[in-house]
């Protein structure tokens, strides 16, 4: 079974954003990147079928600049089979015209399973994976906590609010994963170094970003204000209530 | 006044109710469609009955569209696609509006990548400057805000829930159009079953009001505590990602990051201690009253309200004074 992972690096999580002088784009000197969390999750859940299948082959892909190269590293010395590097120093903000670009490269192999995260928590879109199932017509289960294999057939829990879709999907399929169950694998410092060794593929994207829209300017949101402390002990909990009813009308 | 162009509003019901996140939409069409103007066309997905066309009917809706997932008793990416699909090819309507819910999240991408459009999610504000829609959205979970000018038509625009007001406006008489699907035979996801929890709970995405509880709760089992009080004041539960990595709550009522990012009227943080992967879930909430016992943690520079203090003596008072 021929697995693609698709990845992304965004700012860790923990990142102070700062914007550029330009107001329009961010100033990522300080910032660490790592993978995306949610890509984590769908990594994770590619390892562990590949850790009961020898049969199971599994490429990641991930575009973006020279850094990406790093996390592709330590992909592989986790356990991939290949890695895709579908390289450009523009940064694209188009989904449409990402998904095209990663449409292409998942076109050259026959891959049963493609995973996503459910989005990236940088530009918080939601939309890549969706649209590529829809650009190459694959079946796509969005945003799932699990899933599993059955009888040749996917078996994934999609969450809806208040409650799980449990959909059965044919191969192949995506799936866009929410945060899951397992946590990604840590590489052992000897699979790391030998990590090094291997080869990444390296493809070099031509943009042609539809230019559809403009980025005008980045700010930062609204500070709030600091508030009042009401009280240090259980006295103060019917004052608390008198505002929340009588002066905020919330409760 | 003859309309040349349209706006197709893509709505949901739950609970034969319309949406609120759907009522959100409405008022912004309405908005939209009188500033550009345009023939304002509402979609409704899912099961359609009489009352829902009372709760639209004061949004200045010209016709309504009952599409073929009136008799989908289930939630089907394809056939809602494709429903949606076939009112867009004859309406042709220069800008779609979608929710944030769900499947509103799940169905825009896959709407814009069939008809090639622009899709721009989870905006909090739409500005139409001569005629050219600038667009407002967090990014970096909020850390930033982005303006985005769009130059093509048509557009898909999915708006975050809780980010706009729900203003009622014009009583039109809606003209309900049904409309009949093209079948195809294409092999798709099947839904084998839904999952609901023991006790219908109301989501962290949906409610006005949320009790989050976090580390300072020490023990899974006093989250009956975080509960009950959400219970009383009809909130969602909410958690930190401590104690939903730690297994005492389900993911889905994790608020932040790597969760979800809410923005009810009020927000009630137990025993979390405000950490920015929690913050920018949580801090576009109306009013936030924290509960703990550290006086320095950061959940006290931005909250609105703080009692510092023990929650185990304060939250069973909370409880109690709430039942007087």
């Amino acid at each position: 079974m021929n697995i693609a992972v698709c990845v992304k690096q965004v700012p860790d999580t923990a990142s102070q954003i700062k914007i550029s002088d330009n107001n329009t784009t961010i100033d990522d000197g300080e910032i660490k990147y790592e993978i995306n969390p949610f890509d984590e999750y769908a990594l994770e859940e590619a390892f562990r079928l590949k850790d009961n299948d020898n049969n199971v082959n599994i490429t990641v892909i991930s575009l973006g600049p020279e850094r990406v190269k790093q996390s592709l590293t330590k992909i592989l010395a986790m356990g991939a089979d290949n890695a895709v590097h579908l390289h450009t120093d523009e940064i694209i903000y188009d989904c449409m015209s990402i998904a095209n670009i990663i449409s292409e490269e998942i076109k050259k192999k026959q891959y049963d399973l493609i995973l996503f995260g459910k989005k990236s928590v940088d530009q918080d879109n939601n939309q890549v994976g969706i649209m590529i199932g829809e650009i190459n017509g694959i079946s796509c289960i969005s945003n799932c906590s699990e899933f599993k294999i059955e009888d040749n057939k996917i078996i994934a829990n999609r969450e809806v609010e208040g409650s799980i879709e449990v959909f059965e999907s044919e191969f192949p399929a995506i799936i866009t994963h929410e945060k899951g169950r397992n946590e990604l694998r840590y590489p052992s410092l000897k699979d790391l170094m030998a990590a090094k060794k291997k080869t990444i593929e390296t493809i070099n994207i031509d943009i042609n970003e539809l230019k559809n829209s403009e980025i005008i300017k980045l700010e930062y949101p609204n500070k709030r204000e600091e508030g009042v402390i009401i009280g240090e002990d259980k006295t103060s909990v019917s004052e608390l209530i008198r505002i929340l009813r009588e002066e905020k009308k919330l409760i | 006044m003859f309309k040349i162009a349209s706006i197709l509003t893509i709505i949901e019901s739950k609970n034969n109710e319309i949406k609120n996140s759907s009522l959100e939409l409405l008022s912004e069409s309405q908005k939209i469609s009188s500033i550009k103007n345009l023939d304002n066309n509402v979609m409704i997905l899912g099961k359609y009955n009489e009352d829902n066309l009372k709760q639209i009917n004061e949004f200045g809706i010209d016709s309504l569209f009952i599409g073929a997932t009136d008799n989908i008793t289930n939630y089907s990416a394809e056939l809602y696609r494709d429903a949606v699909l076939d009112i867009i090819n004859q309406l042709k309507p220069e800008t779609i509006l979608c929710s944030g819910s769900a499947i509103g999240k799940d169905i825009s991408p896959r709407i814009a990548a069939n008809l090639k459009y622009n899709l721009v999610t989870e905006c909090i504000e739409i500005s139409i400057l001569e005629d050219v829609y600038h667009i407002k959205r967090p990014i970096y979970a909020g850390k930033v805000i982005q303006t985005i000018k769009f130059n093509q038509k048509p557009i898909v625009i999915s708006l975050k829930s809780n980010s706009f007001a729900i203003e009622k406006g014009t009583k039109n008489d809606i003209k309900v159009k049904t409309i009949e699907n093209q079948t195809s035979n294409e092999k798709i996801p099947i839904l084998k079953e839904i999952i609901q929890p023991q006790k219908e709970t109301l989501d962290v995405s949906e409610a006005s009001i949320i009790v989050s509880g976090g580390r300072g709760m020490k023990e899974p089992d006093n989250f009956k505590l975080i509960e009950e009080l959400a219970e009383i004041l009809d909130a969602a539960v909410g958690a930190s990602r401590a104690v939903v990595d730690a297994g005492w709550r389900p993911h889905s009522e994790q608020v932040g990051q790597t969760g979800k990012i809410v923005s009810p009227n009020l927000y009630i943080a137990i025993g979390i201690s405000g950490a920015i992967q929690h913050q920018v879930g949580m801090i576009n909430s109306k009013c936030i009253v924290a509960i703990n016992k550290d006086k320095n943690a950061p959940i006290f520079k931005f909250a609105d309200y703080g009692i510092v203090g023990d929650l185990f003596e304060i939250i069973p008072e909370f409880i109690s004074e709430l039942k007087k």
